[in-house]
């Protein structure tokens, strides 16, 4: 593994030259073919069927379903919106418990559908949402009325224990399932656990319909009751719900969908074998350690995060973060900063600032590396590269950094 | 051809229905596909399905220049549009947005979304559109915002709202869903008010799939609209505001770009439907056609009627005939919002003139799929159901 990054000064934040000319950003990026998605665009433009649960939005959900191993599949604009429906379908009020070591979207979708997050810290070995804390929170917060759990990063956050620590309180759980699509749990796929699931078909997800995303769930009222709140125009009777909306999902999505769902086995493939690379590569560098997905037995390999210790790889992790973007890699903090740091909970709720120690250890040692259809094996081989150059100039380089100007 | 000789042709009475295929009042208008497929290469060989990709700048550029609007903000939706943009220009601290009762069906659930609670007003008879007259006298201490919504066909008073929201210090949103295309005195819509929301859902001007946009000249607000979209980033790993995912994907961005290029042969087209109703519906005493306002830009898109007291048949009635024989026309914004239950609170006087107006009008088919030969059938069977009222209404339950 060269990089020819012989010294300190050959990297490009000490005025080097970069080793790529384009950035490669985090995110996986499947897309079928072009001649795929022409053809698939022009039967669109035939049927001239656009929107409103068309043909293949309704076959869309019909594979899910099996996909998924559920009564239904309700796909939906994004997954944030689905998350927000979910709030009104289970008619949650008062408080809900949500991991503060997450994507901010799980707590947005609170807020705007009325309810008030209660932040629960991560699990310092899995660090996956810790059922202890929710199980203290559950103990001696009130109104609590449920719990959003959050499997991350292909691993999951151990639905089935939450799902029997919900019931024992007699609170909802539901789960933001959004990197979970295609994990399996015990050989069955992620997405029958609690009142609802709710996944994301984000560009960035191992399973894209650009945007887009669904709830699965095997309540035949609860799928009523959400398809009414998408608004969906004869996709089942019309039930009463407290406020409808529109989260729609349109044929050129489903279209988009249904032709990744074929070749979804080759995404996870190529996922697991770029995993396994970084893995090996990054095995022998000192203070990075590649976070394994947790609590599946099958993941989706979709987000290679990497602890960094400071003091072992010689340059915080923020310096790394420079390193590799001068030189075109755009890795990211993942997540950072937490939720209850962020607007407007920093503000709302200055009880959580000091109170998620483990979740502030995380924003501030972890990194995201690429991974997906645009990041080869080559690139990754460079990119590790990379990295074991940074680490053993790594005295240097935070040396020349403090002397630049 | 009209083949219908006596009132047991009526497909409500067995007969065969006049189309075989459904004749809707959505437009789904079909932009050319080689378009579509040139803009989608655009993103496809950038790998930018989302996330201000090059497509969706490019549609915000585009809608900004043809409202004449400095800031075009797209989204998902025009529903989510609209929420956003109701809950960033709501004055803080008040919870009232008012809003005329005759209108979009879902409009009360948005303002609820956005934490609002509607007051409803009535309309102007002759515009069927929110009344600044009336819409002065649900304003009080507690007023957020004046939605000004635009009527289906032409415009609503924007200059006697603007004095309204200027007299009150209401700010003023408008719902420009159905006018994307039409002027107010020469001036194209999308330049008025705090801000203006748009659809291009299929069933609209123009068809993004599933797709709205707001125009405004307020730098700040666009900019805050923008973030909003976006979960409230600014830049990376950095959240200005409360924000959730409501942004505009690149393939709906393709779609409704292939419709921008499209829309004045599409204008061209809803013209000519127009002229055939027109000239079809003339000699029915019954039927008043609502008459675009041909002094002002307008986009001829959608068809609505108003059953008058020569009509013998119950708008009811007309729907239920004219649905079985594959005519979808739809009753106009009925039952108004304030005559519907919701799980949160509303409020509103007596509002008599909406709900007289709620009985009276229908849209009939409009759009890609209507032929002028499809109105001229259709206008003959309304003039047959005019001509067999007695017998017809004697023959239905």
């Amino acid at each position: 593994m060269s990089t020819h990054k012989q010294s300190a000064q050959d990297f490009a934040i000490l005025g080097g030259a970069p080793m790529w000319t384009n950035p490669t950003h985090v995110g996986q990026l499947y897309f079928p073919s072009w001649e795929r998605y022409e053809e698939a665009m022009r039967g669109i433009f035939e049927r001239q069927y656009y929107t409103n649960h068309g043909p293949l939005a309704q076959e869309f959900e019909a594979k899910l379903a099996d996909f998924f191993q559920v009564k239904h599949v309700i796909a939906v604009t994004n997954a944030t919106l689905a998350l927000m429906m979910a709030v009104k379908a289970l008619g949650l009020k008062g408080r809900v418990i949500v991991p503060s070591f997450t994507f901010i979207a799980s707590a947005q979708s609170l807020t705007l559908s009325g309810v008030t997050p209660v932040f629960c810290d991560a699990d310092p070995l899995t660090y996956q949402m810790s059922l202890a804390h929710v199980e203290k929170l559950l103990e001696e917060e009130p109104d609590i009325s449920a719990i959003l759990g959050v499997n991350l990063w292909g691993g999951s956050c151990n639905p089935k224990a939450l799902d029997e620590l919900g019931a024992r309180h007699g609170v909802d759980v539901y789960y933001d399932s959004a990197h979970a699509f295609g994990c399996t749990i015990d050989g069955a796929p992620i997405g029958h656990f609690g009142r609802m699931e709710i996944f994301s078909f984000h560009a960035t997800k191992v399973f894209s319909t650009t945007e887009g995303g669904c709830i699965t769930t095997n309540d035949d009222t609860l799928a009523a009751q959400l398809r009414n709140i998408r608004s969906s125009y004869g996709a089942g009777p019309i039930v009463d719900v407290p406020l409808t909306s529109n989260g729609r999902f349109s044929e050129a999505q489903a279209a988009i969908g249904l032709l990744n769902l074929e070749t979804f086995d080759q995404a996870i493939t190529n996922n697991k074998d770029s995993f396994s690379l970084y893995r090996s590569r990054l095995r022998d560098i000192p203070g990075i350690a590649l976070i394994e997905p947790q609590g599946v037995d099958q993941s989706n390999w979709q987000y290679l995060v990497c602890h960094i210790d400071d003091a072992k790889f010689g340059m915080p992790r923020d310096v790394l973060l420079s390193v590799l973007k001068a030189e075109n890699i755009n890795a990211r903090r993942y997540f950072y900063p937490g939720i209850h740091r962020s607007i407007p909970y920093v503000h709302d709720f200055p009880q959580y600032i000091d109170a998620l120690p483990e979740s502030d250890k995380l924003c501030a040692s972890l990194i995201q590396l690429p991974i997906g259809v645009l990041v080869s094996a080559e690139k990754i081989e460079s990119i590790c590269g990379l990295i074991a150059d940074a680490q053993r100039h790594a005295v240097s380089i935070v040396k020349g950094m403090k002397a630049a100007p | 051809m009209f083949m219908k000789q006596t009132v047991a042709d009526l497909a409500s009475f067995g007969g065969a229905s006049l189309f075989e295929e459904i004749r809707s009042t959505s437009n789904l208008v079909r932009p050319d596909i080689e378009k579509f497929l040139g803009y989608s290469k655009i993103f496809f060989d950038q790998h930018r399905y989302t996330n201000d990709g090059p497509l969706v700048k490019l549609l915000e550029q585009r809608l900004a220049a043809f409202h004449g609007a400095r800031h075009c903000i797209s989204f998902c939706n025009g529903f989510w549009a609209l929420v956003l943009t109701m809950k960033c220009l709501a004055l803080p601290g008040k919870m009232e947005v008012v809003m005329p009762s005759l209108t979009y069906r879902r409009m009360a659930d948005l303002a609820a979304w956005a934490g609002l609670t509607p007051h409803y007003c009535e309309v102007d008879v002759g515009s069927l559109a929110i009344s600044p007259e009336h819409a002065a006298a649900c304003i009080n201490s507690n007023t957020a915002l004046l939605l000004g919504v635009h009527p289906i066909v032409n415009t609503c008073d924007v200059q006697g709202l603007e004095e309204l929201s200027a007299r009150s210090g209401v700010p003023l949103l408008f719902d420009s869903v159905e006018s994307n295309y039409e002027s107010y005195r020469g001036k194209k819509i999308g330049g008025f008010g705090r801000a203006e929301c748009f659809s291009m859902h299929a069933s609209k001007l123009i068809n993004g799939f599933e797709a709205g946009y707001v125009t405004t000249d307020d730098e700040e607000l666009a900019a805050k609209l923008a973030r909003m979209r976006g979960f409230g980033f600014f830049g990376q790993d950095n959240v200005e505001v409360l924000g959730m995912n409501a942004k505009l994907n690149e393939v709906h961005a393709a779609m409704a770009l292939a419709g921008l290029d499209d829309l004045l042969d599409q204008v061209n087209r809803n013209r000519v439907r127009y002229r055939a109703y027109q000239d079809a519906l003339a000699d029915i005493a019954g039927i008043r056609l609502l008459q675009f306002d041909e002094t002002e830009q307008t986009s001829f898109k959608t068809i609505v009627i108003e059953l008058l007291p020569d009509w013998k048949l119950s708008r009811a009635a007309t729907l239920k005939l004219l649905h079985a024989e594959k005519i979808l026309a739809r009753p106009y914004y009925s039952p108004a919002l304030h005559q519907k239950t919701t799980s949160y609170a509303t409020i509103f006087d007596a509002l008599p003139i909406t709900e007289a107006l709620a009985e009276r009008f229908m849209l009939m088919p409009c759009g890609h799929f209507v032929t002028e030969d499809d109105v001229r059938q259709t206008a003959t069977l309304m003039r047959f159901l005019d001509a067999h009222a007695g017998e017809i209404k004697s023959r239905m339950p």
